[in-house]
């Protein structure tokens, strides 16, 4: 009896101490600081087939994302836009893969008013739906109308290691930043790569050696909206 | 003169009586209740840990029964803001205590808390 009270005692008053215990145990061994990588996207529309679907579905599957067969309330964290010739000429469109551009100067999180949008170290756009209050004013700000709202989740729940978001908050792709720390390809890449098609490549900037680098060194790459100043880190050949 | 007195006098010892009568018998009712309700005959609640893939959890029980929300917020400030992932998380409370009805649920029902981690972090 005593022996509890006086641990109670002791217990309540580390509740500051409480905070530095977790913070020194709860890096694992061999996390490296975050903020030396810098991650981008390039996105290879000539490799990209137009009936092909591997990046959507595997985003939806990895992160549960909404789907209910409701265009009002499906959330798309990826898209495929058709964008046809305006002349209308057969076989001169093009798909075009959306998403979250990852911006250097995201608007999403400089409107945030909670900061629940914010940018990462690693350069990633991410939202702490802990955080998140629900308010929409990052889907107003952003450029290329990447983040939705979650008006209701969804009833099945493929990745069970992963949590969903519940009805309440904005959401965007936030390039698989749980598989990244890991150390593995975001879902979308590697359904790209198991389709056969390769168009997409994650990999960091800060590396001069790395695919991305040489890609974005090497093609002709453009990005989206840039007279906006965002820096978008998502590129395009082919665009 | 002294029936006027008395008269009103009564009137208002018994005003009174009656007001607290009203206020000390919901009162005096709990009061009752409490010092005389049957005890939970199976005492605290036994949290199971029914597939113990670990020696150890990631903190004493002690330090987990006063503290474990102020552990699971502060991890989830680290992991989510700063991308510091450890050896802590709710999906590893799951390898070894692997239902929430017998784990978690026992003491949120004794305690009718309804914490909502639970509407995006699966735990059966």
């Amino acid at each position: 009896m005593k022996v509890a009270g006086g641990t109670v005692l002791a217990g309540s008053s580390c509740a500051y101490a409480v905070r530095f215990l977790i913070a020194s145990g709860a890096h694992g061994a061999g996390v490296d600081d975050i903020s030396a990588r810098k991650w981008g996207m390039v996105v290879d529309l000539s490799q990209c087939p137009a009936d092909c679907t591997a990046c959507l579905d595997a985003c939806r599957e990895e992160n549960n994302v909404a789907y209910h067969g409701d265009p009002r309330y499906d959330i798309h964290w990826i898209r495929k836009v058709r964008l046809e010739d305006e002349s209308g000429t057969e076989g001169m469109g093009k798909s075009v893969v959306l998403l979250c551009n990852h911006c250097e100067n995201p608007p999403c999180a400089q409107v945030c008013p909670v900061q629940a949008t914010y940018k990462r170290d690693d350069g990633i756009v991410i939202v702490d739906h802990h955080r998140c209050i629900g308010c929409r004013y990052c889907m107003i700000a952003c450029p290329y109308n990447a983040r939705q709202f979650n008006f209701k989740d969804n009833e099945d729940w493929p990745n069970k290691d992963h949590p969903r978001r519940s009805h309440g908050v904005a959401e965007a792709c936030n390039l698989c930043a749980h598989r990244l720390d890991e150390g593995l390809l975001p879902a979308c890449v590697e359904a790209c790569r198991n389709a056969g098609a390769g168009a997409l490549t994650v990999g960091d900037m800060n590396d001069p050696d790395s695919d991305i680098s040489r890609l974005i060194a090497g093609s002709a790459v453009k990005r989206l909206k840039e007279d906006l100043g965002t820096e978008p880190k998502v590129f395009y050949i082919g665009l | 003169m002294s029936d006027k007195k008395l008269a009103t006098g009564g009137r208002r010892t018994i005003a009174v009586a009656i007001a607290v009568l009203i206020i000390a018998f919901p009162l005096g009712y709990s009061i009752a209740g409490y010092l005389f309700a049957p005890g939970d005959p199976d005492g605290p609640p036994f949290l199971e840990r029914p597939d113990p893939k670990y020696d150890s959890c990631v903190r004493e029980t002690v330090f987990m029964r006063y503290h474990h929300w102020e552990l699971l917020r502060s991890v989830r400030e680290e992991v989510v803001r700063y991308g510091k992932r450890g050896d802590v998380g709710l999906s590893k409370c799951r390898d070894c205590h692997t239902s929430r009805e017998r784990f978690c649920d026992k003491c949120h029902h004794a305690t009718s808390l309804t914490p909502d981690c639970f509407d995006c972090h699966y735990y059966p």
